[in-house]
């Protein structure tokens, strides 16, 4: 049987790119990757994984620079068309500013970067991404960003309650997102995006393997 | 006392690279805006207390070159409110 | 005022703008055979400077350890290159940015970091880890906060959009960096199997000397010679424009260099660092014994209205220079546009060893580059030998004799800022993107998993100030004995060691004395260890109004272990383990204690020597023990969980930091822990606790001490150096008498490590009011 094949989105400046697509490949599908200059036939995905990193610089607004590439042209395609996509800390910076997920991410409470592992808990169930997860499990994995707090007004954050897309929440907040908020999905459950790092957390010496469950959706 | 309104406008040096300016510019070019240039600045409101214009006035250009601009990479303008 | 009174004027301050002196005019004269002029005069300036001409040290550093079956590239190249077998080699380097970080922290600190990374890559290497060795004045130093601050934030702010983690650092406190801080960043780069190591020697009658990357702006102009001079009150005036790091730039200039690499499309590259153009060209010229024709108005310019001896000087970051077959050019001007960015045809290649400047078709000079590469002068400053300083018959004095005192001076220990949390300083840093890091800020060794082999490499900086304010050839030597004990006790073979010289201003005869005593002392550690010196820098001048640093040599030595699974942690991992003391006692000194607590006119106290060899003896047998046992091992017996190397304030808080981490408590038994330290039997033994002894490690492990003895034999340690001293136990840290007939109270102890390990986390925020996290909400 084939393989899924799963888009790896690049940006300039993306730097979690190499972390990703390694990961997916470990997961059990076939990375591809897919530049940001350029428009793709997203029939051809089973998924798309928008990486991690600072594509251009975060200047501006983090994602705002990115979410103007042609490829989210075709990003944008696909999650109408319903294909599973998954921001990963600045991939999802870039959903939320190309307006696929709601809210933004603005500059932690502490005004600093923060790189730490933290321990989260998934609320929603929407998402393929983890979706072996009951709700309620407990997740350990990195963070590792400086504008990582979720924001939205009372009225969003309760359609979001109210259609089950908080996806992770925060056990201890770190950076002072609204409701602990880690993760969400967009009204359809089949984009997602989250601030945390499962890609570090696929090996037992790099402090743990719970990344392996949010990813490993293929097998 | 009266309270004086304050604009200042803080702008990286000319002769300074303006690193998110290029980024920027760089951008809307690729996506064929007709951007000659682009440079990214900051703009602060300040409302300072002070018995008249004048003293509020070198109060605000005291405060914007101590702290609101890095006078070693940027400049700084102060307009009234 | 006659014509020649007026010339002589005019001389000399030209040579006060372009930093030379009499003796160094009269030498450019010589050689060129006739007067300098025009550019000329910015190129001797610059090319001539400390900062890229070594001339006060380039007479010691001839004689460094430097060569091994192992080393590839070393000294003269970007940076020093090891072969690890299995064709994995890697790249690394050590570089200073210590003046520009005292004057704007921020930009001096993220162009410090980029500096460093692109002498990595530009020979092909990927950049796979950042160290940093940081040096601060006091907390309530003027601006030092501001410093911190910036610093800290600066080498985040680069490492972590670059995309390379930072996986280990060192950040030390004392007064004589008040005017002076010192920012050191260390990078290391991988080149995996099949990855050619590129150079930077110039090639090919008829190639291009292509320009890469940013375009060129007036940042830094006269930086390099500026960096060679000492801080004074007016410095802050005579600044140059501040380079500007721009790590996005970097990142995309990282990807299209490797590419360009790999596609072989280049023949050299050498990436523009201290005077820019200048040196990269002359020196890419005459490391290949070529000429190059250089115009300079087709260099791309930020502002129009730059002058040649601007484009010349200029410091602006993220830049390359490549020399390109011309077949070749369209190929990489293409990859580079791909990255968003600009590649331009300057100049090429000619056969007589010429340097060619032109100004819009204007010869601006012709001049030889070995003149200014290789015949800068050599100076062989005064200095005097090394005698040994500061010795005292005993180093007691340093705490007091009860419980209490045992408690205080833990206290004092754990919230000073020598001693306290850096917690605040990691999480800013990015330690885990790339995937590959097995150990981070929080270990002694920052460790990362080679992809294809699996193997770790181990990243460890050295040098503590406290033991080169005692004595330079001891410090020296214990700049890499210290950190290849704390590989060694992580299962890691010390391979290469890179260094980063910091020290005065060397026309003063004990700057130089100091400097040429470290040097001695490295070079004894290095030779013994077989870990030679592969690449660094030396940065003098760091004196600010005459006064000097401490001399620092600060290093970063590399190793390398044949897995990262069983790796020993730095704290105590689990209860019920025996905890051993393995000793190499050579060197007692009041230590840091001495200093925290000291009237500040005793200074630092010791007595004994270093023995580089024994020291060597040491480190191979240690490693061996570690190498393949821990807690992830499959082998359940034998098993080391945690070790660590015991250093500032002595073993009371080397115990103390390894219990509270995990909240895993330790039982100390005093009569053992006083037999196992004979030596120290003089003082009374809340002092032993807080004396520092070179060496002792601490080792956590479920085995009897017969089992680790035995083990330790078999690898050719001495067992007789192995001592159980106490076992992890519950959530206190206790001395125990240990003797059921001795219920003499004094020297025990009984201490929840909660309260231990409160002024451990706020001895930061105390020391720094405006610098700590909010964390929860």
């Amino acid at each position: 049987m084939a393989k899924a094949k799963v888009g790896v989105v690049r940006f300039p400046g993306t730097n979690c790119d190499r972390d990703v697509f390694e990961a997916v490949g470990l997961s059990g599908a076939e990375p591809i990757w897919l530049w940001h200059e350029d428009l793709f036939d997203s029939a051809q995905f089973s998924a798309l994984i928008l990486p991690g990193g600072f594509s251009y610089g975060d200047y501006l607004r983090s994602g705002a620079l990115a979410a103007r590439a042609v490829a989210m042209k075709s990003v944008r395609e696909a999650a109408v068309r319903g294909t599973p996509i998954l921001g990963i800390c600045n991939g999802f910076q870039i959903l939320c500013e190309a307006r696929l997920l709601p809210g933004a991410l603005v500059r932690n409470t502490g005004r600093r970067f923060i790189d730490s592992w933290v321990d989260l808990k998934k609320v929603g169930s929407r998402t393929v991404f983890g979706g072996s997860l009951p709700s309620g499990s407990g997740i350990r994995i990195p963070i590792a960003h400086a504008d990582g707090r979720f924001v939205i007004d009372d009225s969003g954050l309760n359609e979001l309650r109210d259609r089950d897309q908080i996806w992770l929440e925060y056990q201890a907040n770190p950076n002072g997102s609204i409701a602990a908020i880690a993760g969400v999905t967009n009204e359809n459950g089949n984009v997602a995006g989250l601030m945390p790092h499962p890609e570090r957390a696929f090996h037992e010496w790099m402090g743990g393997t719970d990344g392996r469950r949010l990813l490993e959706i293929w097998s | 006392m009266k309270e004086f309104l304050f604009g200042v406008t803080v702008m990286p040096r000319r002769e300074v690279l303006d690193t998110q300016g290029r980024a920027v510019e760089e951008t809307l070019q690729r996506e064929g805006e007709p951007v000659v240039s682009c440079r990214v600045g900051r703009f602060i409101e300040l409302k300072v207390k002070a018995e008249n214009d004048a003293s509020a006035l070198t109060m605000a250009n005291k405060i914007s070159e101590s702290l609101l601009a890095n006078t070693l990479i940027e400049t700084f303008e102060v307009r009234r409110g | 005022m006659g014509q020649d009174q007026r010339d002589n004027k005019e001389l000399q301050e030209k040579l006060k703008h372009y930093r030379l002196n009499e003796s160094e005019h009269r030498r450019i004269a010589g050689l060129l055979g006739r007067e300098p002029q025009g550019v000329e005069w910015a190129l001797f300036s610059a090319m001539w400077s400390e900062h890229c001409s070594y001339k006060s040290s380039r007479v010691h550093l001839k004689g460094l350890f430097n060569k091994s079956e192992r080393v590839l590239q070393s000294f003269g190249e970007n940076a020093g290159v090891v072969d690890l077998g299995d064709g994995e080699r890697v790249a690394f380097k050590i570089e200073s940015h210590n003046h520009p970080s005292f004057i704007e922290p921020y930009q001096g600190a993220t162009t410090g970091v980029g500096g460093i990374l692109r002498d990595i890559f530009t020979m092909g290497a990927r950049p796979i880890a950042v160290a940093d060795y940081l040096c601060f004045g006091r907390p309530q130093a003027e601006r030092m906060e501001k410093i911190v601050d910036g610093v800290v934030r600066g080498i985040g702010g680069y490492g972590n959009p670059v995309g390379v983690p930072t996986i280990t650092g060192q950040t030390e406190f004392d007064p004589s960096y008040d005017k002076n801080v010192l920012v050191n960043a260390m990078a290391v780069g991988l080149f995996r199997k099949g990855e050619k190591v590129f150079l930077s020697k110039a090639k090919g009658v008829g190639n291009l000397v292509v320009y890469a990357g940013a375009k060129t702006g007036r940042d830094g102009v006269h930086g390099a010679s500026m960096a060679s001079e000492s801080f004074g009150k007016d410095s802050e005036k005579k600044r140059p424009t501040i380079q500007i790091g721009d790590p996005f730039f970097e990142k995309l200039l990282i990807e299209a260099c490797l590419e360009v690499m790999e596609q072989d499309l280049v023949v050299a590259i050498q990436d523009m660092g201290a005077a820019g153009l200048t040196s990269s060209s002359f020196e890419m010229a005459s490391k290949g014994g070529v000429g190059f024709n250089l115009h300079l108005d087709r260099v791309p310019l930020r502002e129009s209205t730059l002058q040649p001896e601007d484009i010349l000087l200029s410091e602006s970051q993220e830049r390359m220079l490549m020399v390109v077959e011309p077949a070749k050019l369209s190929n990489v001007e293409a990859l580079f546009k791909r990255w968003g960015l600009e590649a331009v045809a300057i100049g090429e290649v000619t056969a007589k060893k010429t340097m060619k400047l032109f100004w819009k078709g204007d010869l601006l000079t012709e001049i030889d580059p070995e003149l200014l590469t290789e015949h800068a002068p050599m100076y062989e400053r005064p200095f005097e030998p090394w005698t040994p300083s500061n010795r005292v018959a005993s180093v007691a004095d340093i705490a007091g004799e009860s419980a209490a005192d045992i408690r205080a001076s833990l206290r004092t220990a754990l919230s000073s800022p020598q001693g306290c949390s850096r917690e605040f300083i990691f999480r800013q840093y990015d330690g885990h993107v790339g995937a590959s890091t097995a150990a981070d800020c929080h270990e002694s060794v920052g460790v990362i998993r080679l992809k294809d082999s699996g193997r770790g490499l181990g990243i460890v900086l050295g040098c503590r100030p406290q033991m080169m304010r005692l004595d330079a050839r001891e410090g020296g030597l214990d700049a890499v004995a210290f950190p290849a004990l704390e590989l060694a006790a992580k299962g890691f073979e010390p391979l290469a060691v890179t260094d980063c010289l910091n020290f005065g201003n060397p026309e003063r005869v004990p700057v130089m004395s100091s400097f040429v005593a470290a040097l001695s002392g490295l070079n004894e550690i290095c030779e013994s260890l077989v870990a030679p010196i592969i690449s660094g820098n030396v940065s003098f001048y760091n004196e600010t109004e005459g006064r000097g640093i401490t001399p620092t040599p600060s290093t970063g030595v590399v190793g390398l272990r044949p897995t990262v699974t069983s790796l020993p942690k730095s704290d105590f991992v689990h209860e019920g383990e025996n905890v051993f003391l393995l000793r190499l006692p050579q060197l007692w000194t009041s230590g840091a204690m001495g200093e925290v607590t000291g009237p500040e006119s005793t200074g630092p106290r010791a007595f004994g020597t270093l023995n580089g060899k024994e020291i060597a003896a040491l480190v191979t047998s240690l490693r061996k023990l570690t190498e393949g046992v821990g807690p992830h091992s499959p082998a359940t017996e034998n098993t080391i969980s945690a070790t660590r190397v015991v250093g500032k304030f002595g073993l009371g808080y080397a115990l103390a930091r390894m219990a509270i981490s995990k909240n895993i408590g330790v039982r100390l038994s005093r009569s053992a822990t006083q037999a196992a330290r004979p030596d120290l039997a003089k003082m009374s033994f809340a002092e032993s606790l807080f004396c520092e002894v070179s060496y002792e490690v601490l080792i956590s492990s479920t085995e009897s001490l017969e089992a680790l003895r035995n083990r330790f034999a078999s690898h050719g340690g001495d067992p007789r150096s192995l001592h159980l001293i106490g076992t992890t136990h519950g959530h206190r840290f206790v001395i125990e008498s240990g003797s059921s007939s001795d219920t003499d109270p004094e020297g025990t102890l009984d201490v929840n490590l909660l309260e231990l390990k409160m002024d451990y986390d706020s001895g930061w925020s105390s020391a720094f009011k405006n610098l700590s996290f909010e964390r929860q909400y």
